[in-house]
């Protein structure tokens, strides 16, 4: 499988005023095309800093340290800036120059943050904006990264013909693989963003199929007015707007273009949510974030994150706020979402019962550091890190008869005052003179199962 | 024979909200109607999800919130409970009132309920707001035993260092700030707050909610070591099944305010009988990769409890609800309306509207002479299997321009008792006549 | 055995460090790497030892009677900042430093009376009335409602007529009109403290509620309280000598520094500093004590505290 993200060594330090907050130590992780990689971790273990990381969603007081690599599609864009070494990391740090370095890398990654990463946090409420309807909400995720497509979209109804759709409608009634037959016929005629739509009239569970039908016919729209025309074309073919930037401020103007793109944005996030299973997707986009319960809420978030198709999102706790029945409906729509759309997933949770249920692979971390790596199946039926047991034994499992469940002695450490050596050892029951002064190197224990621990190797 | 520690009967606790200038005043009905009995030395799990009442229902047992109406008994001989079911079932209202004047924990007033809070207390969720910022964890911890009167002022500063050591906590962390502690630390401090006075009943809501997996494991030990050594019982509540399942001997299953299900924790994690337990329980999360999964999924979200379902509340999203769990006729208007109006619009052309005559009655006015009672009749039978609320119709008749739909009326159900010792609130489980 | 544990543990801890003073350390720090909150101290700082100079060691700056201006009726018309009148004169030749630094002890003893007694009122009368709600609640914050209503400025006129014309007067009429905004305050805190768990838990643990609200909820209520305190008193310092400015004060002797703005007026186009400095003095502690409560509101905020 190919990776599509690769971390090398990334350290990231928060300077706070009792001393600098070591939060990542050097942490190494690939990710893969189409899979669920779980990030389990107690808190402080900094699960959720690896995270907005990779989102570059840092606060300014975070300090990414030099040799740091965050390599997302073979390009690795931290290399563009001039990041503060190791030693320099001490009582007289120029707090001030860090931040502005923070400031460029957020700037900088802005534009590729929402189309290639995204982002869904725990607490539904406080990512949606409570002012704004939830499919306008969806439309400016849209229009930040994709209204190329948006306008591709409009101009591909407007352009499609009689005798196109009748080719439609016959590729749906006869053809075995319609998405796929969909996709060719589009690119054939040029109606890019007509498959989408169809696809949409034909998944509706609540319509009968004289009615899809009919839908389909009446996807054909009027030409718009020229001035609209142009400026759909001119977008859709990736051109500079110039003038109607300008043309967008004036409020009647605006109407007719950037309205137009806005109104295909609701009908875009119409799709999208009844693609996550929301019944009546088209009353939704009309309501408020409080107006929907937290499941929904999340599934709005997750739609938000899909909106650009990208090719990575990060589910910081996703369901950890949630009951168990309605976060099993989330998980069992993650597990959906890999398949039908090939996107890869990474699933910050403290709760390895939660990863077990979605996850491909899972990442344990401890102490700002990944100390096992590896198939799902392995981690929970042959763990080897002393930690990862110790956090399989601590969970309680329903069985008849009940074992008692063991605690792992100690603290999760202070990460401004780490301990040496390999971060565990104050609580390890198998801890050697090694490990109080060397850091454990990751060993390839069996195929794709990496630990970092003595105990294994030579 | 033992005590019963606390035992609830009919327990009611409606909030008001709303009700300004001319509207009418509503209540959510957070607790309707809830018994529960709890033995000493008993752990009871009590588990729901969000909104069921399980924290209003654990606040209500130690009068942290005035019931509306209902009984509780405190630490009450048995006999006198068996007498008083058996009152209850006999409608004697003589010797119920006898009884509870004797016996009600609800009697108890001032000075004398602050002396009786010495063996009660109660262990919130989170640790960083339970703990009160402003003061030392010493004062913390002997609040209630100078407030209630357990020991003198003098006597309490050494116990505080005793139950210190007893939640594992060296005694310098008398003179902290619960700021300065983690969280796992904070617990231990609002647990040995709990047990200062050692009281015969502690309601845990959801005490490790907050803490990390193996921080909760060291909790969860202790509340039981501390259980054993000082025989407290337990109201367990969470909504985390397993670690109820871990913890407690019985378990309860609430839904929207009322107890679905309860009884032994094995037979109702492995055999639950209620099809909300099933859907509950079928979807924990469990730390098995690859196990075979049977989930039943569940449809619409938890009701409002303003104006919750009648009958059986959980009749709306049931799997295998039938005509008589409470149906009523809004829900199935609701429904009738989307198929005439919406899904198979075209085919009822003539329908002018669609309005509820009475609580079970819909009618369906139409034009013209269409054959549409028949062609209601099988769509409304095609699609019993996706819209259950559809099952509830009893017949159909045509009036002239006009088709009466009836609805078959509800039965409310009650506790019953299945056969491994379980008491069930469904109909499913009525004993048939 | 734990008796023994216990008290050694204590003295060894208490030796050690004390909590309550480890707290004020935080604190201190907070404000004194925050430089606007500094300069706004040092600035209210020697405002106070101007009072306790004036009031104690008058002699020790040259001042030779505290509570009275001293006029000059050889050169009753104002003369500018020279080196003999570092600030210039004011009408009846008062020297203006000299009349400033005895105008500012009664301003703001006065003011400092004002907030303090009102902040009293309105924290006793917030707290039970947030802490109990009901009807009580009810009529006092509809009573406040009623202060708020009236511009507070015409108000305190209004009461001062009927009072008459004294400095004791124009305070008690402040106080009148300042307690309820306090209330106002106290009772939203304590609304906001009453849904925390401790509380709950209190109650669970049979605490009478008296103690609840003076154990639990005044010692939380007081912090932010303390803020708002220092933020009005620049106000207070204002309004106060604007009601001895037009006119509320009671005999020309008294040295106070709305009068001595007064004293000005009718020279403000030949010779403003006589109007401009005493106001000068007036608007720079107002903005200080400003400065300082904000400073001071970072003390208190908890999110500050755990950076």
């Amino acid at each position: 499988m190919s990776e599509i993200l690769t971390i090398n060594n990334l350290k990231v330090w928060f300077h706070t005023r009792r001393g600098t907050f070591k939060a990542l130590n050097g942490v190494n992780l690939n990710l893969r095309k189409g899979e669920v990689l779980g990030l389990a971790g107690e808190s402080g273990s900094g699960k959720s800093t690896l995270g907005l990381s990779i989102m570059a969603l840092l606060p300014s007081n975070a300090i990414i340290v030099r040799g740091s690599k965050i390599i997302l599609k073979n390009r690795d864009y931290l290399k563009y800036f001039e990041l503060f070494p190791e030693e320099k990391i001490d009582r007289k740090f120029k707090i001030k120059k860090n931040q502005k370095i923070m400031k460029h890398i957020r700037d900088f990654l802005a534009k590729i943050r929402g189309k290639e990463v995204s982002m869904v946090f725990q607490e539904p409420m406080t990512a949606l904006n409570p002012l704004l309807q939830i499919g306008y909400q969806i439309t400016e995720a849209l229009l930040a990264h994709s209204s190329i497509n948006l306008a591709k979209r409009i101009l591909s109804r407007i352009n499609l013909t009689e005798d196109d759709v009748r080719e439609i409608l016959k590729i749906v009634k006869s053809s075995k693989n319609v998405e796929k037959d969909l996709n060719e016929f589009s690119k054939l005629k040029k109606l890019d963003g007509i498959e989408d739509q169809v696809l949409y009239i034909l998944n509706r569970k609540d319509l009968s199929t004289i009615r899809k039908e009919r839908m389909i016919y009446s996807l054909k729209e009027k030409m718009k007015n020229p001035l609209t025309m142009s400026y759909l074309k001119k977008i859709a073919e990736n051109k500079s707007i110039g003038i109607y930037r300008f043309l967008n401020r004036i409020p009647i103007l605006k109407r007719y273009l950037k309205g137009v793109l806005i109104k295909e944005g609701y009908r875009k996030a119409i799709e999208l949510l009844a693609m996550l299973n929301i019944p009546h997707a088209e009353k939704v986009v009309y309501m408020y974030p409080h107006e929907l319960s937290g499941g929904m809420r999340q599934r709005v978030s997750i739609a938000i994150a899909l909106a650009n198709n990208p090719d990575i999102i990060i589910l910081d706790e996703p369901t950890s706020a949630l009951d168990v029945i309605v976060q099993y409906q989330i998980l069992q729509l993650i597990s959906e979402l890999k398949y039908k759309l090939n996107i890869s997933f990474i699933f910050i949770s403290h709760d390895l019962s939660v990863l077990a249920e979605v996850c491909d692979r899972i990442a344990i971390m401890y102490g700002g550091r990944i100390v096992e790596i590896g198939p799902i199946d392995k981690i929970f039926y042959e763990s080897l890190h002393p930690y990862t047991k110790g956090l399989l034994r601590a969970i309680p499992k329903i069985s008849k008869d009940i074992k008692t469940i063991e605690s792992i002695p100690g603290t999760v450490p202070d990460m401004r005052n780490p301990p040496n050596g390999c971060m565990f050892h104050p609580r390890c029951p198998y801890v050697m003179d090694v490990c109080r002064n060397k850091v454990p190197k990751s060993i390839e224990y069996s195929k794709d199962h990496f630990v970092e621990c003595f105990l294994y190797g030579e | 024979m033992a005590n019963v520690i606390i035992a609830a009967y009919n327990l009611k606790k409606y909030f008001p909200v709303g009700g300004f200038l001319f509207s009418s005043k509503q209540t959510i009905k957070a607790v309707d109607d809830v018994s529960i009995k709890i033995k000493e030395n008993e752990v009871v799990g009590l588990v729901g999800e969000t909104g069921c009442g399980k924290t209003t229902l654990g606040k209500l047992l130690i009068r942290l919130i005035e019931p509306t109406a209902g009984e509780i008994f405190f630490d009450v001989p048995e006999e006198i409970i068996v007498e008083y079911e058996e009152a209850l079932k006999n409608k004697d209202t003589k010797k119920i009132e006898k009884i509870s004047k004797r016996y009600s924990f609800l009697n108890k007033k001032g000075g004398e309920l602050r002396r009786m809070r010495r063996y009660m207390n109660i262990v919130f969720q989170d640790p960083y707001s339970s703990l009160n910022p402003r003061m030392l964890v010493k004062d913390i911890i002997a609040e209630p035993i100078i407030s209630t009167g357990y020991a003198s002022k003098k006597e309490a500063e050494e116990l505080v260092f005793k139950l210190l050591e007893e939640v594992g906590l060296t005694p310098e962390f008398a003179f902290r700030y619960p700021h300065e502690l983690s969280g796992g630390q904070r617990q231990r401090v609002a647990l040995a707050r709990g047990i200062s006075t050692l009281p015969k009943f502690l309601v845990l809501d959801e005490p490790t909610s907050a803490l990390d997996v193996s921080i909760q494991a060291q909790i969860l030990n202790l509340i039981n070591e501390i259980r054993k050594k000082y025989s407290i019982t337990i109201l367990f509540i969470s909504h985390n099944i397993s670690v109820v399942h871990y913890m407690s001997d019985r378990i309860a299953v609430m839904y929207a305010g009322k107890i679905v299900e309860e009884g032994y924790k094995n037979s109702i994690i492995f055999d639950p009988k209620h099809p909300y337990s099933k859907a509950l329980i079928s979807s924990i999360p469990r730390p098995e990769p690859m196990r075979e999964k049977i989930i039943i999924n569940l449809q619409g979200e938890i009701p409002n409890l303003i104006n919750p379902p009648k009958g059986c509340r959980f009749h709306p999203r049931c799997p295998v609800a039938f005509e008589e769990c409470g149906w009523t006729a809004d829900e199935v208007f609701q429904d009738i309306e989307y198929i005439i109006m919406r899904r198979y619009a075209e085919q009822f052309n003539g329908i002018k509207r669609i309005y509820i005559e009475d609580d079970f009655t819909i009618s369906v006015e139409y034009e013209g002479k269409n054959l549409i009672e028949e062609k209601l009749k099988e769509v409304l039978n095609k699609e019993k299997q996706e819209l259950r609320s559809l099952i509830s119709i009893k017949n159909i008749k045509s009036e002239s321009t006009k088709i009466k739909i009836e609805l078959y009326k509800f039965v409310e159900p009650e506790m019953y008792k299945s056969k491994d010792g379980i008491n069930v609130r469904c109909l499913l489980y009525r004993e048939k006549k | 055995m734990s008796k023994n544990i216990g008290l050694i543990g204590r003295r060894n801890y208490l030796l050690k460090q004390n909590p309550r003073i480890e707290e004020l350390k935080i604190s201190f720090k907070i404000f004194f790497t925050n430089p606007t909150a500094v300069a706004g101290f040092v600035i209210t700082l020697l405002y106070f030892i101007d009072i306790i100079l004036v009031q104690f060691f008058p002699s020790f700056i040259g001042i030779s009677d505290p509570n009275r201006y001293i006029y000059n009726f050889n050169n009753p018309v104002p003369l500018p900042p020279s080196s003999s009148h570092w600030c210039g004169t004011t009408a009846g030749g008062i020297d203006l430093c000299d009349a400033i630094i005895k105008s500012i002890r009664i301003d703001l003893i006065y003011s400092l009376f004002i907030v303090i007694v009102g902040a009293i009122i309105g924290l006793l009368l917030g707290l039970v009335s947030g802490y109990l709600g009901g009807i009580f609640d009810e009529i006092l914050m509809r009573i406040t409602d009623i202060f708020f209503s009236i511009p507070y400025l015409v108000l305190a006129i209004a009461i001062l007529f009927v009072l008459g014309v004294s400095l004791e007067n124009i305070a008690f009429s402040l106080i009148i009109v300042w307690w309820p905004l306090y209330a106002r305050y106290a009772r939203a805190q304590t609304l906001s403290i009453k849904q925390m768990t401790f509380i709950e838990s209190a109650k669970a643990s049979g605490t009478r509620d008296l103690m609840i609200m003076f154990k639990h909820i005044v010692p939380n209520v007081l912090p932010p309280i303390f803020v708002q305190i220092s933020l009005d008193l620049g106000t207070v310092v204002g309004v106060f000598a604007t009601l001895a400015f037009i006119g509320f004060s009671p005999t020309a002797n008294i040295p106070e520094l709305g009068y001595l703005t007064s004293l000005g007026l009718n020279y403000i186009s030949i010779a403003p500093w006589s109007v401009i400095i005493p106001g000068l003095v007036i608007t720079v502690f107002a903005l200080a004590v400003n400065l300082m409560g904000d400073g001071l509101r970072d003390v208190i905020d908890p999110k500050r505290r755990s950076v």
